[in-house]
């Protein structure tokens, strides 16, 4: 029982926020049974509701805190499997035995049902949370419902009334767990830590593990990574070329970008640009099946997919901090102020490419939405993604270093650059391209190159930091 | 000049620790990392009750070694038998009974001291608090810090904490030592050699410091081109292993050749040569027709790693 207490906790260890959260809204699904029980029946399907949302919710977080428990050291504690069972086996009965008694109390339908369509909640919040790239698992089931929704509308009632259904969802819920648990309980070699200013984007949230927590890739994930390393490789070995046979200033930028940033080079930057659009010409087209959308909507969508990246690197400058005094070594700069210069116009690359992806991302979201003005759409994006690039760049360079100081200064950064993307398409569009184009520039590159160099200048004074670390 | 080291030497029995139950058997281990052989159809028992120090350059295996030999990281080929069972993955009983200390230690950053170790006291059967308590406070261990806000040697220090905490049989170190300090080191060594007075404690114990093997009298195992060359009682390789040295006016253009050498060189007008069980009448008579003089000494432990790993 201690073990399960101490496994319980753990989720209010890591995640309090989401722990309490879920357990408010249980207590309000329970308040809204009872009244429910008592003879009110509209507030039956608001606590079924409920529960519903603090189910998932608590349950990816404990496929979160599964994440980071299941180490291969953790193994060696005595019967750890079997105590994860036990835990799981409390688990059930606090989030699918009692809601059932209730329901049963209240004289619900369908308890086989509802018992199993609650386990396949539990299930889903699991798999969602202990591996984040379960969403694969998901998709096929909205690109059914949106490419069939009158048969799945007649499956669904069809289903409720089949004695065969919960054992259908106890199948389902079978393979989900089979999907995010089993991996967890495998012991692998670990894979090597990439480095933490690496970025692939293929993610907008740019989720990375806890230090400390393994890296667990599939199949799929291992060759595409194996192939940005052998591109970062190759583009290093490039660019010592160069250098030996001429070594100059800017070969000497080169040589520090590939090894700060070493899958921003041409063909990463291609592959990721390449891998980004297929995942979002696959999201469009199966999942949403090529619902109209504003193209102003999918524009700053684009944009803001350009910018993800960069708390990511405000994230891996803190984590790269011991590393960096090799290259203070390396470089042997004159003064710290001239190595602080060249660390941070190392990083001005990022804009560029951040202007290149959102471009491309744009072209894409014009073509998919046949939107009716695309080199409209094109020429806002560049001027507002070069302007949030610089913008974001400055922030996360001498920006907070804790999470939630990150938090805001990206959703400050995110939303502020849709809304300025926003205003900037209607601008253009209403003043036309060298009145309202002119006006946009002058105002969104005048706010980002001055927060820039503000920044940058903050960022030379500074003294480098070397320090590992803390948490 | 260099003889062929050790491609000769047999594992040699331990006398006194022979009638012993081995704790740990391990048969034609295989581990490869994509297209490197790490381990190569590695032998080797542990029998109860003793230290052993495992010896090895960088990148010769050891971390691997230990970690396949506790299931931590999957095996190519052969077996691993610990207590008796196959070790196919971490599980049973016999994990309550099983100590591991980690070359780094980097898990649960997001835990506080105390917490982790009450997560992992949860588990085992035996805890033993008031061990806990003394090293925590001796090793100025603040537990209401998070892991992560923990240096690399305060890790080390809680890593040993909580493996030496279950009072385990078997207690496997992977490097241990080389983040903490002197005074920790010494605190550390002294708990060891205390677990290890009571019955039926075995130790295997991977590291490059040979005072701190020396001074827990280990027996030592060396493994070099994956596989664990021979494990033998730190006093009879002692007794064993001598370094010759011959020297003359005129020097060497290159060592003589003796009988038994394991490695030799050649050092200003010095002839320094390794050997395993010297016959001193032949060393003289060679000293004699070489027209050198010769003396005779008992390598350190550290000399003998340098020479033969």
């Amino acid at each position: 029982m201690n073990v399960a207490w101490q496994l319980w906790l753990q989720l209010f260890r890591r995640m309090p926020v989401l722990a309490v959260l879920a357990n408010l809204l249980r207590a309000a699904a329970l308040y809204c049974a009872v009244q429910w029980l008592l003879g009110d029946d509209e507030f039956g399907v608001l606590a079924a509701s409920l529960f519903g949302v603090a189910t998932w919710m608590w349950h990816t977080g404990q496929g979160y805190n599964l994440r980071g428990v299941c180490a291969a050291e953790s193994f060696l504690l005595p019967n750890f499997r079997r105590r994860l069972l036990e835990y799981c086996v409390i688990d059930l009965v606090m989030w699918v035995l009692l809601p059932l008694v209730v329901a049963a109390m209240g004289g619900v339908p369908h308890l086989p049902l509802l018992a199993c369509g609650l386990l396949l909640i539990a299930a889903t919040g699991v798999m969602m949370g202990s591996n984040p790239r379960s969403g694969a698992f998901i998709w096929p089931v909205f690109v059914v419902l949106g490419w069939m929704p009158s048969f799945v509308a007649d499956f669904f009632k069809e289903a409720l009334r089949s004695p065969l259904t919960p054992w259908l969802l106890l199948a389902i819920v079978a393979l989900l767990l089979r999907f995010s648990i089993a991996p967890l309980l495998r012991i692998e070699d670990r894979q090597a830590d990439a480095s933490p200013l690496e970025s692939t984007s293929l993610s907008r949230m740019q989720t990375r593990g806890a230090p400390g927590e393994p890296r667990r890739m599939g199949a799929f994930g291992k060759r595409i990574n194996a192939l940005y390393e052998q591109l970062a490789e190759r583009a290093m070995r490039r660019a010592l070329a160069a250098y030996q046979r001429s070594p100059g200033f800017q070969r000497r930028m080169l040589l520090v970008r590939r090894l700060l940033l070493p899958n921003d080079n041409p063909e990463a930057i291609g592959l990721r640009i390449v891998l980004v659009s297929m995942l979002v010409c696959f999201y469009f087209i199966a999942i949403m099946h090529r619902q109209h959308f504003n193209p102003v909507v999918v524009g700053a969508y684009a944009i803001m997919l350009s910018i993800s990246r960069y708390p990511q690197l405000n994230v891996g400058m803190v984590r790269m901090r011991p590393n960096m005094a090799d290259l203070y070594l390396t470089l042997a700069p004159e003064t710290r102020a001239e190595y602080q210069r060249t660390i941070s116009e190392a990083l001005l690359v990022l804009a560029p490419i951040s202007l290149l992806t959102a471009l491309v991302y744009t072209m894409l979201g014009a073509w998919l939405v046949h939107a009716p003005d695309p080199w409209h759409m094109l020429f806002v994006a560049a001027i507002v993604s070069l302007a949030a690039s610089l913008a974001a760049l400055a922030l996360h360079l001498i920006g907070p270093e804790g999470t939630t100081g990150r938090t805001i200064v990206n959703l400050v950064v995110v939303f502020g650059t849709m809304a300025v993307y926003w205003g900037g398409y209607w601008l253009v569009g209403t003043l036309g391209y060298a009145l309202g184009g002119g006006l946009l520039a002058l105002l969104a590159l005048g706010f980002g190159l001055g927060v820039w160099f503000a920044a940058q200048r903050e960022y030379v004074s500074r003294a480098p930091r070397f320090d590992a670390p803390i948490g | 000049m260099s003889a062929n080291p050790l491609a000769t030497t047999v594992p040699s029995p331990m006398p006194a620790a022979h009638a012993m139950p081995a704790v740990l058997q391990v048969r034609g281990l295989e581990k490869s990392f994509k297209q490197r052989q790490v381990l190569k159809s590695l032998d080797w028992s542990v029998p109860s009750g003793r230290v052993i120090g495992l010896l090895g350059r960088n990148g010769a295996g050891k971390t691997t070694l230990l970690r396949c030999l506790l299931g931590l990281s999957p095996i190519d080929g052969g077996g691993v038998e610990l207590f008796g069972e196959p070790m196919l993955e971490p599980g049973g009983e016999r994990m309550h009974r099983i100590g591991f200390v980690p070359q780094t230690f980097d898990l649960f950053p997001w835990m506080k001291v105390r917490a982790y170790l009450d997560f992992t006291a949860a588990f085992y059967a035996r805890w033993n608090r008031e061990r806990v308590e003394r090293l925590l406070a001796n090793w100025e261990l603040d537990v209401r810090q998070k892991i992560g806000e923990l240096s690399q040697g305060q890790r080390q220090k809680l890593a040993i904490v909580r493996a030496i905490a279950p009072d385990p049989d078997l207690l496997v170190l992977d490097e241990p030592v080389a983040s903490l300090d002197p005074q920790a080191r010494r605190a550390f060594m002294n708990e060891l050699l205390t677990l290890m007075r009571a019955p039926g404690k075995t130790v295997i114990f991977s590291t490059h410091i040979t005072a701190d093997l020396e001074r827990a009298d280990a027996d030592i195992a060396l493994l070099r081109d994956g596989r664990i060359q021979f494990t033998r009682p730190l006093a009879e390789l002692r007794e064993r292993f001598k370094r010759v040295v011959l020297a003359r006016p005129e020097g060497w253009t290159q060592a003589p050749m003796v009988a038994g050498s394991l490695k030799s060189h050649v050092q200003g007008d010095h002839a320094i040569v390794l050997v395993e069980d010297p016959c001193m009448d032949s060393l003289h008579a060679l000293a004699t027709h070489e027209n050198a003089t010769m003396h005779v000494e008992t390598p350190t432990l550290e000399d003998l790693f340098v020479e033969l790993a």
